[in-house]
């Protein structure tokens, strides 16, 4: 005899509100508010349909979704386990991708625009991501100049040895779908791409679907700790944190530059090796690019060897931990 | 380190302070107890660490 009442709470425990659900036409977009904890689903109605994405934070539209960070990040092609991270100087997680059943998203390439479709296919006018999203962005106040690089669901993009980026087709089917935890109050922004001669949507454009759920217990569990930073500000840290207002650019004749740790001053450290060490220096001391500056080869190594022995990400990319050592 | 008598070679380092601070920094994390022993330590752990494999 199954136990009902644990059955039940195993139940609620997976259970997700569902707030509001529509379909999003061939050349359109919208805003949704989506508050902290709720689930946004972007699902294909038909198939074979690229997104292109803006998100700002809902209470200051300043911060918004950094493709940058992204993909230094989590790489080229985020999906689930990972975060859309602001710019900086926020750099806050802003959602998490906790399903995607194709793991196929794009942070290469920029939305498309007027002129794209202009310049290269002739045309006057023609369905394009960033009026798309400019239209969407409109109904709350944001101009044609605050939409931002695009994470592009379900777009497959690959890098070529030539280092170009190529778009290829796709391959997602209905019901396919991304769901994104809202880790702040956003504003999420998706728009059906209105790429139609491209193979980024198969050559067609079809609609998708867009629904909003109070995520369950579940979900919520599922979202791993983000560790805070001091670094990560606020623009009640800002020096000036009034937005511009003005188009016209004028130096502000008050201006005092401070630049933080400045000077940077070197200082001359004196080291001796012994003919063991030397002969290990020689061997690694990268000449091809510090000659006989003995210095620079070796500081070369000393950071390059802190990098190997503390760095837990690759290249430089930001720890989504927070944690480089203890 | 190494013999009384055999030949020293002198580098001289320009460490700037932000660099100069990582290094102090990690040495009060305990992983050398000076500079130049850490200096000593990062050579000798970045070659067992690139002996065997190419460098990049
Ligand atoms: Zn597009």
């Amino acid at each position: 005899m199954p136990d009902t009442a644990a059955v039940k709470k195993a139940q609620s425990r997976n259970e997700r509100r569902l707030l509001d659900t529509r379909i999003l036409e061939p050349g359109t977009g919208k805003a949704f508010e989506l508050r902290k904890g709720e689930v946004l689903r972007i699902e294909q109605a038909v198939g074979n349909q690229c997104v292109d994405f803006n998100c700002f934070n809902l209470h200051d539209y300043k911060e918004f979704m950094h493709c940058g960070r992204t993909r230094t990040v989590h790489g080229f092609n985020p999906t689930e386990g990972d975060f859309l991270w602001s710019a900086p100087p926020r750099e806050n997680a802003m959602l998490y991708i906790l399903k995607d059943t194709v793991r196929r998203n794009d942070v290469l390439f920029p939305r498309c625009s007027a002129f794209l479709y202009e310049s290269a296919y002739g045309f006057d006018v023609h369905t394009n991501c960033h009026d798309i999203q400019a239209e969407a962005q409109r109904e709350y106040g944001l101009t044609p100049d605050d939409v931002h690089d695009s994470f592009n669901f379900f777009m497959c993009t690959e890098v070529a040895r030539d280092g170009r980026a190529t778009i290829t087709r796709q391959n997602s089917n209905k019901g396919d779908h991304v769901d994104l935890v809202a880790m702040m109050d956003v504003l999420a922004i998706p728009n059906v791409c209105g790429a139609d001669i491209m193979r980024t949507s198969n050559f067609a454009l079809k609609p998708v679907r867009i629904s909003i759920f109070e995520a369950s217990e579940n979900d919520l569990a599922a979202v791993p700790n983000v560790a805070s930073m001091k670094s990560q500000r606020t623009p009640d840290q800002f020096r000036n944190a009034q937005i511009k207002a003005t188009r016209e650019l004028v130096a502000d004749p008050d201006y005092v530059p401070e630049f933080v740790n400045t000077p940077i001053e070197e200082e001359q450290i004196v080291l001796e090796l012994d003919e063991a060490e030397w002969a290990i220096f020689e061997e690694h001391a990268r000449r091809d690019i510090y000659g006989d500056d003995h210095g620079a080869a070796f500081r070369d190594i000393l950071f390059s060897w802190w990098e190997d022995r503390f760095l837990n990400a690759a290249s430089g990319a930001p720890s989504t931990s927070g944690k480089t050592h203890d | 380190m190494g013999s009384e008598d055999g030949k020293r070679h002198r580098l001289v380092l320009s460490l700037n302070q932000q660099q100069i601070e990582l290094v102090d920094r990690t040495i009060a994390n305990g992983f050398a107890e000076s500079r130049e022993a850490l200096f000593r330590l990062a050579l000798k752990e970045y070659d067992e660490r690139r002996g065997a494999k190419a460098d990049a």
